[in-house]
């Protein structure tokens, strides 16, 4: 009996082992956009209902879900966002996030280009604001598959010209 | 003839590769590529899909369709920099297959209407005739992407242009949403005559909430409450019913929103 057992976690161990060794093979992550846990800047109580299985934000084919729909997000950047004044700055920032399976969210991310595409670093008082809005917006709403609510990735790309948010994605 | 040279594109539209279109090329290369993701069963995002397409890199590094392949997931997550870098590779190995596609995404992922402009200008001035192709999910030729595009960057006149010259031609069938697009546009300029006779060939192809409550607003416009008060309400139920632009991953052009038609 105790062999049995023995014999079960050695399997365990193993299989384990080689999943760990072939990601750490590989040179990507999990899935494109994965986003980790980082101490330094990550809420440690920030609760996941599956860590392993968060999905994307178009897997239920609706899109951003917010209540009171995207406008409700556009009037609020419109409010909140203070355009920085002789700003040169123009391009696309991108903030991507969790919203876990109660509509919280967490393990922000800043990416930026610049008008060609190419990684830019814009004035931080640009992306401070924006990521401080981000972190604040409370009405996520948490999509669910089999009435069962689930982890999602979700994104906002912001068009800036001249230090100002002309758009809103997705 | 355009059929024929329709078959030789490989991956016009995204799908299973042919690739006997490469062995009738004689580029074994690209063939036996080709066939290492005949069957690729993983989902775009997955750490496998990206390494099997990566192998048929490794068979033949100008494999268009694996790079464009890849590029799908980072485009949908919104990492700009890796797709732009994925897709112009794709580019570059097979121009006339990918540019198009390119164009679209540009402007249904960031809005680059410029960019996008560029694109399918490119295509239209290599074919000559209107078969540019359309966005990846079928709704939008690109020409009328592209006139959503000058419309956007508030040039209406040329964007009235192109989608008139596109809807008068005898060879081409409206799509979905193409008499909306050119209704705004007329209503964005005052011309609320030519606004309201795309609104109702729109009606008459596809109902919408957002073409309702255009209507409603030209009803408002001309002093007639009563007209005003049911395409508003007709509007609202539309849009209860989900029978408005709906884009999976980001938005139609000229959507409205249900507090929006609320309001007026």
């Amino acid at each position: 009996m105790k062999i049995g057992k023995y014999l079960c976690y050695l399997v365990w161990v193993l299989l384990l082992g080689s999943c760990q060794i072939e990601a750490q093979k590989s040179k990507y992550l999990r899935s494109v956009g994965d986003i980790a846990y980082d101490s330094t800047s990550d809420k440690k109580d920030f609760y996941l209902c599956n860590e392993r299985n968060v999905k994307q934000y178009h897997n239920n084919h609706k899109g951003l879900e917010y209540k009171g729909e995207k406008i409700a997000l556009i009037e609020l950047f419109d409010k909140q966002f203070v355009p920085v004044p002789n700003s040169k700055d123009s391009g696309l920032i991108r903030i991507r996030f969790i919203v876990n399976c109660k509509g919280e969210t967490d393990r922000f991310r800043v990416t930026a280009m610049d008008e060609n595409y190419k990684e830019k670093e814009f004035d931080t008082k640009i992306t401070q604001q924006l990521l401080l809005i981000c972190k604040g917006l409370t009405d996520w709403i948490p999509k669910q598959y089999e009435d069962k609510a689930l982890d999602y990735y979700q994104y906002l790309i912001f068009k800036i010209q001249n230090g100002k948010i002309i758009e809103i994605m997705p | 003839m355009k059929y024929l040279f329709l078959l030789m594109i490989p991956f016009y539209a995204v799908g299973q590769p042919n690739c006997n279109v490469y062995l009738y090329d004689k580029d074994t290369a690209q063939y036996n590529a080709c066939k290492s993701v005949e069957k690729v069963y993983y989902y775009q995002y997955t750490r496998q899909y990206q390494e099997q397409f990566d192998r048929a890199l490794e068979i033949c590094p100008y494999f268009s369709y694996a790079y464009r392949a890849k590029s799908t997931a980072y485009l949908k997550s919104g990492d700009f920099l890796t797709w732009k870098y994925l897709i112009d590779k794709a580019v570059e190995y097979d121009t006339l297959s990918n540019i198009g596609y390119r164009g679209w995404c540009k402007y249904q992922f960031f809005r680059d209407y410029k960019g996008t402009i560029s694109d399918i200008e490119y295509v239209e001035k290599r074919y000559k005739t209107i078969d540019v192709g359309y966005s990846a999910g079928g709704e939008y030729h690109l020409l009328v992407a592209k006139a959503i595009c000058y419309s956007a960057l508030n040039n209406k006149q040329k964007a009235i242009e192109i989608l008139e010259n596109l809807l008068a031609n005898k060879n081409y069938d409206p799509g979905l949403f193409d008499y909306y697009q050119l209704g705004v546009t007329y209503f964005q300029i005052k011309d609320y005559e030519n606004a309201q006779k795309c609104f109702d060939k729109q009606s008459a192809k596809y109902e919408l909430a957002e073409n309702k409550y255009y209507k409603a607003k030209i009803a408002k416009l001309n002093g007639d409450t009563l007209l005003f008060q049911r395409e508003k309400n007709e509007a609202i139920r539309l849009y209860q019913d989900k029978k408005n632009m709906v884009d999976p991953y980001t938005e139609h052009f000229n959507k409205v929103y249900l507090t929006t038609i609320i309001n007026e």
